[in-house]
């Protein structure tokens, strides 16, 4: 599903130059499940969101379902991401002023899906996720826990290939933070990609293989069994 | 998708209260003002347009060059009318309006309520609604005459007056007039103005043959056009010359006597010519309220853009989480837009009401009659102020917010802190606009109560004019007779009988060749030898006329002014060389019988004014040569004074109506237009403070959110509140003081151009430009500092921790 290859990503600022990602390697199959690790400013971060089509990289080739995609305008990218990619954020990242309900609809909205539709899907995935006595509430009267529950709806009602997570459970306590694993396994059974970065070994047991970076670089790849 | 815009918007708004309503406020207050100045605007503009053949109707008027002199009248000879009728094919009918006096007596009362002569014609050209009459034949005969609803309810109440008669004083006979129609009041926005028509057939008994059918050089009526369909004015007015010259000839060379053409709905805003019946207005006044109405507006604008900016970083984040989503640009700069016009439009509905509230003070300012409809132009107007208002106070969100990249702001890495060039900009340009205003305000101010405190060189207080109405002897008679009743008052210090009163700015001008054949003009009046003393005018050489002396029947009076111009030194005894016989027996210091928009002119006054008629080649004036009577009074109370005038006149009067004036009143009438400026400038700059203000408060509430931790580490580090409030404080004084060394250049500029229009102004002073830049930092100090020190006295354990 993703192949990367070489793949540079380079910041500038006025007082300095940070090479986020240096020449750096990577493949993920459809079906798979994949952690990222390693310490703070390593790129993980950014690796992600050039995964996600929210950056684009320096220099390098990035095949998404066997196009290549890393010169992409940002229309492009923008229509490959609402169809095929979802994220979760560490900091959940709802918009206050929109219920749960809305907040999970919105991705559909920006799909043009029709009214009744989206109805549908969005009750489905807030069943699923054990959270529709909730749907009316607003982000600031839900739980950390009950939080991220809404922003993995959100990000799996367009039914995507592949989900990004940065560090989901950063913000959580581990049972809460257990709770949000569980869920994203058993989207991955269903056949969901994921790439999750986490600082968490315990968090990091629940995927397939374990990727370690170090200065914008894999250095390791452990497989789970 | 707009649902869900719609829903994201109102509860934006709803949830950041302070922020909406700030700007709601501003906008709405600022709207206000635009609808209310579009309603002046447009009924400036709108003068004249009613009449369906507006824009074929014209209004002859006449360009005399004689001697050297040009005199521009819109009153043309009384037979122009019949003369452009036969000779030009362009021209399908035409009109003649002439003002009259002709005193009416009706039920033992004698108005002097105007009457107005016209040609049978005049239904033909113009609009003017008839409710009860015929439009074709409007005059069955030449005793008809028409009313308009408020002279019919003058004179008959609420029956219907058609058929009644009234007694019309025309030529020094009483003539009856049987009443054959009706008409709705005229318009406002109408440049001629009547109550009474009566048929100009009876010009007959107004002027003699010779000025009826061939005195040229005589004006005294208007003259209305109505072109044919399609015909060329340009090519009309190069016409007139052809037939006009040969009979002017005698007394002029070709090019020396134009008669020309003005479009009708040219001559409201067209004060290069003379007062017709309404006086045309001075078009800067409303290109300045204008101006006002859109500055205002954009300083409400400026604000709404300044708080999306302080509220950028909030908002910024949202645009990444939706952005993630899969928002495009397109659909984020829609949904900023839609908000701003949903605020926009809470704004203009509360702004309206706020005018519909504030439309009565306003119709006192203006002194109009405004009402607010929903008419098809107000609908528009408003609709383009949504749409205007709405693309441009949300052109910042919805272009620079719906830009941000997502992985920046999710990231927390856009940069928010200060307030930014853009930010600053714009607080700048806002009290530019409020400056300015502040500086016009007060210098508007100074100058008006320069014009109203100015020694005029008599005096204005406790003086009240009584008009004659009457010609000749018989205002003689009457004026003798009214003041010999007063004078017997203690409170009557003095009392007076002038051709020309002091309230009558434009007194007789006569014109004569002197003996070196140089054209001369001066203004005249027919005083007694009680007028000097009574106005307190100075002799400041010779002597005043004495009573009962015959000899000084042939003397006059003159003002320093004429001594100067004839440049003598020794002016007693001397006679104005050439025509006229009277010799100068005193010399009065000069007065400002004129408004201070001009500068003095030379002045003769005279006891008797035959001579003066007879030996003067050019005579005119524009208020009535009948006899006004000046009375003053010790202090106290002007009812009184009335009441005791209203009294001694019934009794020497009998039925005639009793008239009367404030002398300081009338003067201070000379400068009404100014005055009223004065006053919408001075609302306008307050409201655009007051409106700057908000803006700045609410940007005073983001820079302090933004920098609570800031504060509160400084705080733990020892800075104590005053320290901390001026930190928050001084940028915000330098902006204000950028913006008044910008301001002061183009205030006084605009402030030397205004007060040119007068001759006697005061200067510009640096002290109002200080006044004006302290008020504007004290103003923003104040806003400004409630939330500093509100943020500085905070316990700096709960900013750092929230983090
Ligand atoms: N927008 C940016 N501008 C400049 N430097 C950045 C930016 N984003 C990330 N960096 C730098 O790139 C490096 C990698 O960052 P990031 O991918 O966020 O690391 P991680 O997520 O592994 O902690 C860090 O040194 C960080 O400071
Ligand atoms: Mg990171």
């Amino acid at each position: 599903m993703i192949k990367i290859t070489n793949l540079v990503k380079v910041y500038r600022t006025e007082e300095m130059q940070t090479t986020a990602l240096n020449q750096l390697n990577l493949e993920v199959k459809e079906g798979e499940f994949v952690a990222v690790m390693g310490p703070s400013g390593c790129g993980k971060s950014t690796l992600l969101n050039i995964l996600g089509l929210l950056d684009d990289p320096d220099s390098g080739s990035f095949l998404f379902n066997g196009i290549e995609v890393a010169n992409f305008n940002e229309r492009q990218r923008s229509s490959l991401r609402k169809q095929h990619i979802g994220f979760v954020f560490q900091s959940f990242n709802l918009i206050d002023e929109l219920s749960v309900f809305e907040n999970v609809e919105l991705p559909l909205i920006y799909l043009g899906v029709k009214e009744s539709e989206r109805r549908k899907r969005v009750e489905e995935v807030l069943d699923k996720m054990q959270i529709m006595h909730r749907q009316k509430h607003f982000p600031q009267q839900l739980s950390g826990g009950q939080q991220q529950r809404v922003a993995v709806a959100r990000a799996v009602v367009n039914k995507p290939h592949l989900i990004l997570a940065d560090e989901p459970t950063g913000n959580l306590d581990s049972s809460n933070g257990n709770e949000v694993m569980e869920l994203l396994t058993d989207l991955n059974e269903q056949g969901t990609t994921i790439v999750m970065v986490t600082h968490s070994e315990h968090d990091a047991r629940y995927s397939h293989r374990i990727v370690r970076m170090l200065d914008g670089q894999t250095v390791l790849t452990d497989i789970m069994v | 998708m707009f649902r869900n815009y719609l829903k994201v918007g109102l509860r934006y708004l709803l949830k950041h209260k302070g922020y909406t309503f700030i700007n709601v406020l501003g906008l709405a207050v600022g709207i206000t003002a635009a609808i209310l100045i579009m309603l002046f605007v447009r009924s400036e503009h709108s003068f004249d347009r009613f009449h369906s053949k507006a824009d074929r109707i014209h209004r002859a008027w006449l360009q005399e060059f004689y001697e050297g002199q040009i005199f521009t009248n819109v009153v043309t000879p009384v037979p122009l009318a019949p003369l452009l009728q036969e000779n030009l094919a362009e021209v399908e009918t035409v009109s003649r309006v002439a003002g009259i006096g002709a005193p009416i007596h009706h039920r033992g009362n004698i108005f002097n309520y105007p009457v107005t002569m016209v040609d049978s014609t005049f239904f033909d050209i113009f609009d003017f609604e008839l409710i009860k009459g015929n439009r074709q034949n409007p005059f069955p005969s030449k005793n008809s005459i028409i009313l308009s609803e408020e002279a019919a309810t003058l004179f008959f109440g609420n029956i219907s007056p058609i058929g009644e008669t009234l007694e019309l004083e025309i030529g020094g006979e009483k003539r009856l007039f049987t009443v054959s129609g009706l008409t709705k009041n005229v318009p406002y926005e109408s440049s001629i103005q009547f109550g009474l028509l009566i048929p100009f057939s009876n010009a007959v008994h107004i002027w003699s043959d010779y000025v009826r059918t061939s005195a040229w050089s005589n004006v005294s009526v208007e003259t209305y056009v109505l072109l044919k369909e399609g015909a060329d004015p340009a090519k009309v007015n190069a016409k007139i010359p052809s037939f006009m010259q040969p009979l002017v000839a005698g007394n002029y060379k070709a090019g020396e006597y134009n008669v020309r053409l003005q479009p009708l709905t040219d001559i409201h805003l067209d004060n290069t010519l003379p007062a017709g019946m309404v006086a045309p207005s001075n078009p800067l006044y409303s290109y300045i309220l204008a101006t006002i109405g859109i500055l205002i507006l954009l300083i409400a604008c400026i604000n709404f853009i300044t708080l999306s900016v302080g509220r950028s970083a909030t908002r910024a984040l949202e645009v990444g989480v939706r952005k993630v989503l899969g928002a495009e640009r397109r659909q984020l700069i829609w949904q900023f837009w839609g908000e701003a016009l949903l605020l926009t439009l809470s704004a203009l509905l509360l702004g309206v009401l706020l005018a519909y509230l504030l439309l009565g003070q306003f119709n006192q300012l203006a002194n109009r009659e405004f009402v607010l409809n929903a008419d098809v132009f107000t609908l528009l107007f408003c609709f383009s102020l949504l749409i205007l208002i709405g693309l441009f106070a949300g052109s910042y969100p919805a272009l620079v917010l719906s830009s941000f990249r997502p992985v920046q702001v999710l990231k927390g890495k856009v940069r928010t802190r200060g307030m930014g060039l853009f930010g600053k900009g714009l607080v700048v340009g806002q009290f530019v606009a409020s400056i300015i205003m502040i500086i016009c305000t007060i210098t508007i101010g100074r100058q008006l109560h320069y014009l109203q405190q100015k020694d005029l060189g008599f005096e204005r207080e406790h003086n009240v004019i009584v008009p004659t109405n009457q010609q000749g002897s018989a205002a003689a008679l009457l004026a003798n007779r009214f003041i010999a009743a007063l004078e017997k008052n203690p409170q009557v210090i003095d009392a007076t009988t002038s051709l020309y009163s002091m309230a009558e700015y434009g007194w007789m001008q006569l014109g004569y060749k002197d003996d070196k054949d140089v054209f001369r003009l001066f203004r005249f009046n027919v005083i007694d030898p009680d007028f000097v003393k009574a106005m307190d005018l100075e002799v400041v050489e010779g002597r005043n006329f004495m009573e009962g002396n015959p000899a000084d029947s042939n003397a006059i009076l003159v003002n320093e002014a004429l001594v100067k111009e004839y440049g003598w030194d020794d002016p007693i005894g001397r006679k104005l060389p050439g025509a006229y016989p009277q010799q100068i027996i005193g010399v009065v210091k000069d007065f400002h019988f004129e408004s201070l928009h001009t500068s003095i002119k030379p002045v003769v006054m005279a006891l008797k004014p035959d001579a003066f008629f007879e030996n003067s080649s050019d005579v005119s004036y524009d208020y009535s040569p009948r006899p006004r009577i000046s009375v003053k009074f010790r202090g106290g109370n002007a009812q009184e004074h009335i009441a005791l005038l209203r009294e001694n006149w019934k009794e020497v009067a009998g039925d005639q109506e009793f008239e009367y004036r404030f002398l300081d009143d009338a003067l201070n009438a000379a400068y009404e237009q100014e005055q009223r400026l004065g006053n919408i400038v001075q609302y306008a700059s307050l409201l655009s403070i007051f409106i700057a203000c908000m803006g700045l408060f609410g940007l005073a509430t983001l820079v302090v959110q933004r920098r609570t931790k800031e504060i509160g580490i400084r705080k733990v580090l020892g800075a104590n509140v005053s320290t901390l409030v001026g930190m928050l404080t001084k940028d915000f004084v330098v902006l204000v003081l950028l913006a008044s060394v910008i301001a002061f250049p183009v205030a006084w500029l605009v402030l030397k151009r205004w007060l040119q229009d007068f001759s006697y102004r005061i200067d510009i002073s640096w002290d109002v430009f200080l006044l004006a830049a302290l008020v504007s930092v004290l103003v923003a100090l104040l806003t400004v500092s409630y939330h500093a020190i509100r943020a500085a006295l905070k316990n700096p354990v709960h900013s750092l921790r929230t983090e």
